[in-house]
Protein backbone atom coordinates (compact mmCIF):
# COMPACT_ATOMS: atom_id res chain seq x y z
CA UNK A 1 0.00 0.00 0.00
CA UNK A 2 1.25 3.17 -1.11
CA UNK A 3 1.55 6.21 1.66
CA UNK A 4 -0.97 7.65 0.03
CA UNK A 5 -3.53 4.97 -0.29
CA UNK A 6 -2.90 4.54 3.89
CA UNK A 7 -4.12 7.88 4.23
CA UNK A 8 -6.89 7.80 2.30
CA UNK A 9 -8.00 4.28 3.55
CA UNK A 10 -7.65 5.51 7.04
CA UNK A 11 -9.21 8.45 6.14
CA UNK A 12 -12.55 6.40 4.89
CA UNK A 13 -12.38 4.47 8.42
CA UNK A 14 -12.28 8.09 10.41
CA UNK A 15 -15.13 8.94 8.61
CA UNK A 16 -17.27 6.16 8.99
CA UNK A 17 -16.62 6.05 12.40
CA UNK A 18 -17.15 9.33 12.98
CA UNK A 19 -20.74 9.19 11.19
CA UNK A 20 -21.87 6.36 13.04
CA UNK A 21 -20.95 7.72 16.50
CA UNK A 22 -22.75 11.42 15.47
CA UNK A 23 -26.08 9.44 13.98
CA UNK A 24 -25.94 7.69 17.35
CA UNK A 25 -26.44 11.06 19.67
CA UNK A 26 -28.37 12.48 17.19
CA UNK A 27 -31.11 9.97 17.16
CA UNK A 28 -30.55 9.48 20.53
CA UNK A 29 -31.76 12.84 21.30
CA UNK A 30 -35.12 11.79 19.97
CA UNK A 31 -35.48 10.52 23.29
CA UNK A 32 -32.89 12.07 25.16
CA UNK A 33 -34.51 15.38 25.09
CA UNK A 34 -37.44 14.00 26.98
CA UNK A 35 -35.11 14.51 29.70
CA UNK A 36 -36.03 18.08 29.89
CA UNK A 37 -39.65 18.10 28.75
CA UNK A 38 -42.30 19.90 31.20
CA UNK A 39 -43.68 16.74 33.14
CA UNK A 40 -43.30 14.87 36.24
CA UNK A 41 -42.37 11.28 33.70
CA UNK A 42 -39.69 13.12 31.81
CA UNK A 43 -37.13 10.47 33.89
CA UNK A 44 -39.42 7.43 32.70
CA UNK A 45 -39.81 9.04 29.06
CA UNK A 46 -36.12 9.96 28.62
CA UNK A 47 -34.98 6.15 29.98
CA UNK A 48 -37.71 4.09 27.77
CA UNK A 49 -36.90 6.25 24.81
CA UNK A 50 -33.11 6.12 24.65
CA UNK A 51 -33.21 2.02 25.67
CA UNK A 52 -36.10 2.09 22.97
CA UNK A 53 -33.42 3.11 20.18
CA UNK A 54 -30.44 1.67 21.20
CA UNK A 55 -32.34 -1.16 21.18
CA UNK A 56 -33.22 -0.52 17.76
CA UNK A 57 -29.77 0.51 16.79
CA UNK A 58 -28.27 -2.65 17.91
CA UNK A 59 -30.94 -4.73 16.34
CA UNK A 60 -30.62 -3.10 13.40
CA UNK A 61 -26.58 -4.06 13.20
CA UNK A 62 -27.06 -7.42 14.50
CA UNK A 63 -29.64 -7.90 11.45
CA UNK A 64 -26.38 -6.84 9.52
CA UNK A 65 -24.60 -10.24 11.25
CA UNK A 66 -27.30 -12.32 10.28
CA UNK A 67 -27.18 -12.16 6.94
CA UNK A 68 -23.53 -13.60 7.29
CA UNK A 69 -25.08 -16.12 9.64
CA UNK A 70 -27.21 -17.07 7.12
CA UNK A 71 -25.17 -16.83 4.09
CA UNK A 72 -22.73 -19.12 5.83
CA UNK A 73 -19.67 -17.02 4.91
CA UNK A 74 -17.16 -16.36 7.88
CA UNK A 75 -18.44 -14.90 11.23
CA UNK A 76 -16.31 -13.36 14.19
CA UNK A 77 -18.29 -15.46 16.66
CA UNK A 78 -16.26 -14.07 19.46
CA UNK A 79 -17.48 -10.69 18.47
CA UNK A 80 -20.90 -11.28 17.76
CA UNK A 81 -21.59 -12.97 21.11
CA UNK A 82 -21.16 -9.60 22.63
CA UNK A 83 -23.03 -8.12 20.25
CA UNK A 84 -26.28 -10.08 20.74
CA UNK A 85 -25.88 -10.08 24.73
CA UNK A 86 -25.46 -6.32 24.45
CA UNK A 87 -28.61 -6.17 22.44
CA UNK A 88 -30.30 -8.87 24.86
CA UNK A 89 -29.63 -6.25 27.67
CA UNK A 90 -30.90 -3.54 26.07
CA UNK A 91 -33.98 -5.28 25.47
CA UNK A 92 -34.16 -6.39 28.94
CA UNK A 93 -34.29 -2.47 29.70
CA UNK A 94 -36.43 -1.16 27.20
CA UNK A 95 -39.03 -3.86 28.45
CA UNK A 96 -38.25 -2.87 32.04
CA UNK A 97 -38.33 0.37 31.80
CA UNK A 98 -41.46 0.03 29.20
CA UNK A 99 -43.38 -1.20 32.22
CA UNK A 100 -42.29 1.32 34.31
CA UNK A 101 -43.82 4.49 32.01
CA UNK A 102 -46.78 1.95 31.14
CA UNK A 103 -47.75 3.17 34.97
CA UNK A 104 -48.42 6.46 34.07
CA UNK A 105 -49.76 5.83 30.57
CA UNK A 106 -52.50 3.82 32.30
CA UNK A 107 -52.49 6.73 34.92
CA UNK A 108 -55.26 9.26 36.05
CA UNK A 109 -55.31 11.96 33.60
CA UNK A 110 -52.45 10.32 31.90
CA UNK A 111 -52.11 9.37 27.99
CA UNK A 112 -55.02 6.16 27.83
CA UNK A 113 -57.71 8.17 29.19
CA UNK A 114 -57.12 10.97 26.52
CA UNK A 115 -56.54 8.67 23.83
CA UNK A 116 -59.57 6.53 24.60
CA UNK A 117 -61.96 10.38 24.90
CA UNK A 118 -60.69 10.94 21.39
CA UNK A 119 -58.79 8.24 19.12
CA UNK A 120 -59.79 4.96 21.07
CA UNK A 121 -57.83 2.98 18.36
CA UNK A 122 -55.19 4.13 19.20
CA UNK A 123 -55.28 2.62 22.78
CA UNK A 124 -57.32 -0.22 21.64
CA UNK A 125 -55.88 -1.49 19.04
CA UNK A 126 -52.46 -0.09 18.84
CA UNK A 127 -51.10 -0.08 22.54
CA UNK A 128 -53.13 -3.37 23.41
CA UNK A 129 -50.43 -5.29 20.20
CA UNK A 130 -47.26 -2.89 21.52
CA UNK A 131 -47.47 -3.38 24.97
CA UNK A 132 -47.27 -7.56 23.99
CA UNK A 133 -44.95 -7.59 20.75
CA UNK A 134 -42.50 -5.24 22.55
CA UNK A 135 -41.68 -7.65 25.07
CA UNK A 136 -41.13 -10.41 22.42
CA UNK A 137 -37.16 -9.12 21.20
CA UNK A 138 -36.16 -9.90 25.02
CA UNK A 139 -36.46 -13.51 25.41
CA UNK A 140 -35.84 -13.84 21.60
CA UNK A 141 -32.30 -12.46 22.04
CA UNK A 142 -31.96 -14.37 24.92
CA UNK A 143 -32.15 -17.81 23.18
CA UNK A 144 -29.63 -16.40 19.97
CA UNK A 145 -27.20 -15.18 23.25
CA UNK A 146 -27.59 -18.72 24.68
CA UNK A 147 -27.15 -20.60 21.84
CA UNK A 148 -24.04 -18.56 20.79
CA UNK A 149 -22.46 -19.26 24.24
CA UNK A 150 -23.39 -22.79 24.25
CA UNK A 151 -22.45 -24.22 21.01
CA UNK A 152 -19.27 -22.03 20.94
CA UNK A 153 -17.42 -21.26 17.55
CA UNK A 154 -18.56 -25.28 16.83
CA UNK A 155 -21.79 -23.68 15.77
CA UNK A 156 -19.82 -22.65 12.45
CA UNK A 157 -20.13 -26.47 11.70
CA UNK A 158 -23.55 -26.63 11.42
CA UNK A 159 -25.30 -24.45 8.98
CA UNK A 160 -28.75 -25.09 10.28
CA UNK A 161 -28.33 -23.63 13.70
CA UNK A 162 -26.14 -20.72 12.14
CA UNK A 163 -29.21 -19.91 9.84
CA UNK A 164 -31.89 -20.53 12.42
CA UNK A 165 -29.70 -18.08 14.75
CA UNK A 166 -29.58 -15.18 11.56
CA UNK A 167 -33.62 -15.54 11.44
CA UNK A 168 -34.31 -15.31 15.04
CA UNK A 169 -32.28 -11.96 14.69
CA UNK A 170 -34.17 -10.86 12.16
CA UNK A 171 -37.66 -11.77 13.94
CA UNK A 172 -36.71 -10.10 16.87
CA UNK A 173 -35.41 -6.88 15.13
CA UNK A 174 -39.06 -6.67 13.30
CA UNK A 175 -40.56 -6.51 16.62
CA UNK A 176 -38.12 -4.14 17.41
CA UNK A 177 -39.16 -1.85 14.62
CA UNK A 178 -43.08 -2.38 14.97
CA UNK A 179 -42.29 -1.39 18.66
CA UNK A 180 -40.51 1.64 18.29
CA UNK A 181 -42.73 3.41 15.16
CA UNK A 182 -45.90 2.52 17.46
CA UNK A 183 -44.28 3.43 20.96
CA UNK A 184 -43.37 7.37 18.56
CA UNK A 185 -46.75 7.38 17.29
CA UNK A 186 -48.62 7.09 20.90
CA UNK A 187 -45.53 9.44 21.95
CA UNK A 188 -46.67 11.83 19.51
CA UNK A 189 -50.72 11.67 20.22
CA UNK A 190 -50.55 11.98 23.73
CA UNK A 191 -46.92 12.23 25.92
CA UNK A 192 -46.83 11.19 29.09
CA UNK B 1 -19.54 -37.87 26.44
CA UNK B 2 -20.11 -35.58 23.40
CA UNK B 3 -20.07 -32.35 25.10
CA UNK B 4 -20.61 -29.11 22.91
CA UNK B 5 -17.21 -26.76 23.78
CA UNK B 6 -16.00 -23.73 22.74
CA UNK B 7 -13.43 -24.69 21.18
CA UNK B 8 -13.46 -26.18 17.74
CA UNK B 9 -10.00 -25.67 16.38
CA UNK B 10 -9.44 -29.19 14.86
CA UNK B 11 -11.07 -31.74 16.72
CA UNK B 12 -14.97 -31.90 15.24
CA UNK B 13 -17.70 -31.86 17.95
CA UNK B 14 -20.87 -33.20 17.72
CA UNK B 15 -23.47 -30.60 18.65
CA UNK B 16 -26.69 -31.64 19.13
CA UNK B 17 -29.77 -29.11 17.96
CA UNK B 18 -32.22 -29.98 20.87
CA UNK B 19 -30.79 -27.13 23.12
CA UNK B 20 -31.77 -24.52 20.05
CA UNK B 21 -35.13 -26.17 19.68
CA UNK B 22 -35.48 -25.83 23.37
CA UNK B 23 -34.72 -21.87 23.75
CA UNK B 24 -36.85 -21.24 20.47
CA UNK B 25 -39.95 -23.16 21.79
CA UNK B 26 -39.77 -21.82 25.24
CA UNK B 27 -40.19 -18.39 24.64
CA UNK B 28 -42.85 -19.20 21.84
CA UNK B 29 -44.40 -21.19 24.54
CA UNK B 30 -44.25 -17.61 26.99
CA UNK B 31 -45.44 -15.71 23.77
CA UNK B 32 -48.73 -17.98 23.98
CA UNK B 33 -49.42 -17.73 27.67
CA UNK B 34 -48.98 -13.80 27.42
CA UNK B 35 -51.84 -13.79 24.61
CA UNK B 36 -54.38 -16.51 26.12
CA UNK B 37 -54.02 -14.95 30.02
CA UNK B 38 -54.65 -11.28 27.78
CA UNK B 39 -57.79 -12.44 26.37
CA UNK B 40 -58.93 -14.38 29.57
CA UNK B 41 -58.84 -10.96 31.35
CA UNK B 42 -60.48 -9.69 28.91
CA UNK B 43 -63.88 -11.72 29.19
CA UNK B 44 -64.64 -11.07 33.07
CA UNK B 45 -63.54 -8.76 36.07
CA UNK B 46 -63.14 -11.57 38.20
CA UNK B 47 -60.58 -13.14 35.46
CA UNK B 48 -59.01 -10.28 35.50
CA UNK B 49 -58.10 -9.78 39.37
CA UNK B 50 -57.64 -13.43 38.89
CA UNK B 51 -54.33 -13.11 36.35
CA UNK B 52 -53.78 -9.83 38.13
CA UNK B 53 -52.69 -11.70 41.54
CA UNK B 54 -49.86 -13.32 39.95
CA UNK B 55 -48.56 -9.97 38.99
CA UNK B 56 -48.60 -8.12 42.25
CA UNK B 57 -44.84 -9.52 42.90
CA UNK B 58 -44.05 -6.46 40.51
CA UNK B 59 -43.57 -3.06 41.94
CA UNK B 60 -46.29 -0.70 40.36
CA UNK B 61 -48.73 -3.66 39.94
CA UNK B 62 -51.35 -2.15 41.51
CA UNK B 63 -52.08 1.71 42.34
CA UNK B 64 -54.22 4.67 41.38
CA UNK B 65 -54.04 8.00 40.72
CA UNK B 66 -51.77 9.88 38.22
CA UNK B 67 -48.90 7.78 38.93
CA UNK B 68 -50.65 4.43 37.73
CA UNK B 69 -50.13 0.74 37.45
CA UNK B 70 -49.44 -1.69 35.21
CA UNK B 71 -52.84 -3.35 36.64
CA UNK B 72 -53.21 -7.13 35.04
CA UNK B 73 -50.64 -6.80 32.49
CA UNK B 74 -48.14 -7.84 35.90
CA UNK B 75 -49.63 -10.93 35.94
CA UNK B 76 -49.74 -11.54 32.28
CA UNK B 77 -46.30 -10.68 32.03
CA UNK B 78 -45.66 -13.27 35.13
CA UNK B 79 -47.35 -16.23 33.85
CA UNK B 80 -45.62 -15.90 30.56
CA UNK B 81 -42.21 -15.48 32.46
CA UNK B 82 -43.07 -18.85 34.25
CA UNK B 83 -43.91 -20.91 31.28
CA UNK B 84 -40.97 -19.24 29.83
CA UNK B 85 -37.96 -20.47 32.23
CA UNK B 86 -39.89 -23.33 33.17
CA UNK B 87 -40.53 -25.16 29.73
CA UNK B 88 -36.69 -24.21 28.63
CA UNK B 89 -35.03 -25.96 31.60
CA UNK B 90 -37.51 -28.73 31.31
CA UNK B 91 -36.99 -28.97 27.44
CA UNK B 92 -33.21 -28.23 27.52
CA UNK B 93 -32.62 -31.34 30.01
CA UNK B 94 -35.00 -33.71 27.85
CA UNK B 95 -33.24 -32.98 24.26
CA UNK B 96 -29.86 -32.30 25.64
CA UNK B 97 -28.12 -34.92 23.79
CA UNK B 98 -30.92 -35.65 20.90
CA UNK B 99 -30.47 -34.21 17.34
CA UNK B 100 -34.13 -32.44 16.76
CA UNK B 101 -34.65 -31.96 12.89
CA UNK B 102 -33.78 -27.39 12.88
CA UNK B 103 -35.13 -27.42 9.01
CA UNK B 104 -38.47 -28.50 9.93
CA UNK B 105 -38.80 -26.53 13.12
CA UNK B 106 -37.96 -23.61 11.90
CA UNK B 107 -41.42 -23.30 9.60
CA UNK B 108 -43.14 -23.91 12.52
CA UNK B 109 -41.51 -21.29 14.35
CA UNK B 110 -42.10 -18.48 12.16
CA UNK B 111 -45.61 -19.48 11.77
CA UNK B 112 -46.34 -19.76 15.61
CA UNK B 113 -44.27 -16.54 16.01
CA UNK B 114 -46.59 -14.63 13.20
CA UNK B 115 -50.26 -16.50 14.29
CA UNK B 116 -49.46 -15.35 18.24
CA UNK B 117 -48.68 -12.03 16.64
CA UNK B 118 -51.84 -12.13 14.39
CA UNK B 119 -53.97 -13.31 17.66
CA UNK B 120 -52.50 -10.21 19.84
CA UNK B 121 -54.21 -7.55 17.01
CA UNK B 122 -57.35 -6.84 18.24
CA UNK B 123 -59.39 -6.73 15.13
CA UNK B 124 -58.20 -9.98 13.64
CA UNK B 125 -59.15 -11.99 17.09
CA UNK B 126 -62.13 -9.88 18.65
CA UNK B 127 -64.88 -11.69 16.05
CA UNK B 128 -63.06 -14.94 16.64
CA UNK B 129 -63.19 -14.46 20.40
CA UNK B 130 -66.92 -13.22 20.09
CA UNK B 131 -68.10 -16.08 17.93
CA UNK B 132 -66.72 -18.22 20.41
CA UNK B 133 -67.69 -16.60 24.00
CA UNK B 134 -71.31 -16.68 21.97
CA UNK B 135 -71.15 -20.49 20.94
CA UNK B 136 -70.00 -21.07 24.85
CA UNK B 137 -73.31 -19.84 26.21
Amino acid sequence: MTAEQAIHSNLAKILVRSQAYLALIILLLLAGLDFFFPTHYRLQAGVHGMSAIGSVVAGTYLTHRAYALIRGVHVNFKSLRYWVLASMLLNFLGAVSGNWIYMRYRGEGGPKEWILANAPAFHNYMMEFKEFVTLFPFPLMAAVSFVLYYYGDAIHTRRDLTQFVGIIILVSWMFLLLGFVTGLVLAKLRFV
Amino acid sequence: MNQPTHNTQSNPVQLYSGPIIAATLSPLLGFYTLMISHHVSRVTKDLDKLVHAFGYWIPGSTGTGPDGSIGSYSGKETLALGVWFLTWLIFHFLWQKQDLPVKRWIPVFLGAIGFVTLCLFHPFIDPILLLLLSSGR
